[in-house]
């Protein structure tokens, strides 16, 4: 058994996918005032989730950011919607926080087994 | 991708929303200005905004190598002109005006100051809501450094 087990390589995935989304979401943020602009997001539960049912190595999971060009909400042929995104925004800050407060656990764990601390 | 492209992102929305409302201010500030830049009565200004991002050629080569990163695709948003609004004058009956016309109407900038004050609080809003963005990133990074602790 590897130092790292599976639990902390998914952990390490669902970083990657949620730093990468809360990009996305900025960016969606940045561009409220883009006629036609297309909203982006990432899935990465979903990804990470097929990845682990189909056994593949957490790490070896590579996300693709999906754009949704039917969407519009509004009469500029935006797609975006300022509440929405301020809401997934800040959820995706507090999903980011519990997966580096769960590693934090975990480290501490591994480093008061190895008697580190 | 890097750590900090999403507090980049965030900085050109509010470099973009502040131009606007620096493109709105100038408006109100002109809203009886006759004597405009191109002789008339001053042009009503706005702001076309559109999303940042590599050549078309370099989207293109990366979709066609199926290698989509954020980074290709998220740049933030960025100015794309500032256009004048051609749409009609308003005549105002001022005969005592010096540039009155035959009839004793004065060609008035075509500015709306509701108009104004509506995109007023639109950019000012949108200029919140990328500071917000920002705060959240930092938040983000700030944990995660105390990983390291």
């Amino acid at each position: 058994m590897s130092l790292f087990d599976s639990t902390q390589l998914a952990l390490e995935t669902a970083l990657r996918g949620s730093s990468m989304r809360q990009e996305l979401l900025t960016n969606n943020l940045a561009n409220i005032n883009t006629p036609g602009y297309q909203r982006q997001d990432l899935d990465f539960h979903s990804a990470l989730k097929s990845a682990q049912a189909s056994g593949v190595n957490p790490t070896e999971v590579s996300f693709r950011p999906t754009t949704d060009p039917t969407r519009t909400v509004r009469a500029d042929g935006s797609g975006l919607d300022a509440d929405q995104e301020a809401a997934t925004l800040a959820k995706n800050t507090l999903e980011y926080q519990a997966l580096v407060q769960v590693m934090g656990a975990r480290t501490m764990i591994m480093q008061v087994a190895m008697g580190v601390r | 991708m890097g750590l900090f492209d999403a507090i980049d992102i965030a900085g050109s929305g509010l470099t973009a929303e502040r131009l606007r409302m620096d493109v709105t201010a100038e408006n109100l500030a002109n809203a009886q200005t006759t004597r405009g830049a191109g002789g008339g009565p001053y042009q009503r200004k706005e702001v076309v905004l559109e999303q940042a991002g590599g050549s078309a050629f370099g989207t293109m080569l990366t979709g066609a190598i199926g290698g989509v990163r954020a980074a290709e695709s998220a740049n933030g948003v960025q100015v794309a002109a500032i256009v004048e609004d051609n749409s009609q004058q308003r005549l105002v009956y001022d005969p005592a005006h010096p540039d009155a016309n035959g009839q004793g109407y004065v060609a008035m900038p075509n500015v709306n100051p509701v108009t104004e004050m509506v995109d007023l609080i639109s950019s000012s809003r949108s200029y919140e809501a990328n500071v917000t963005s920002m705060q959240s990133a930092k938040q983000m990074f700030t944990k995660t450094l105390e990983l390291l602790r």
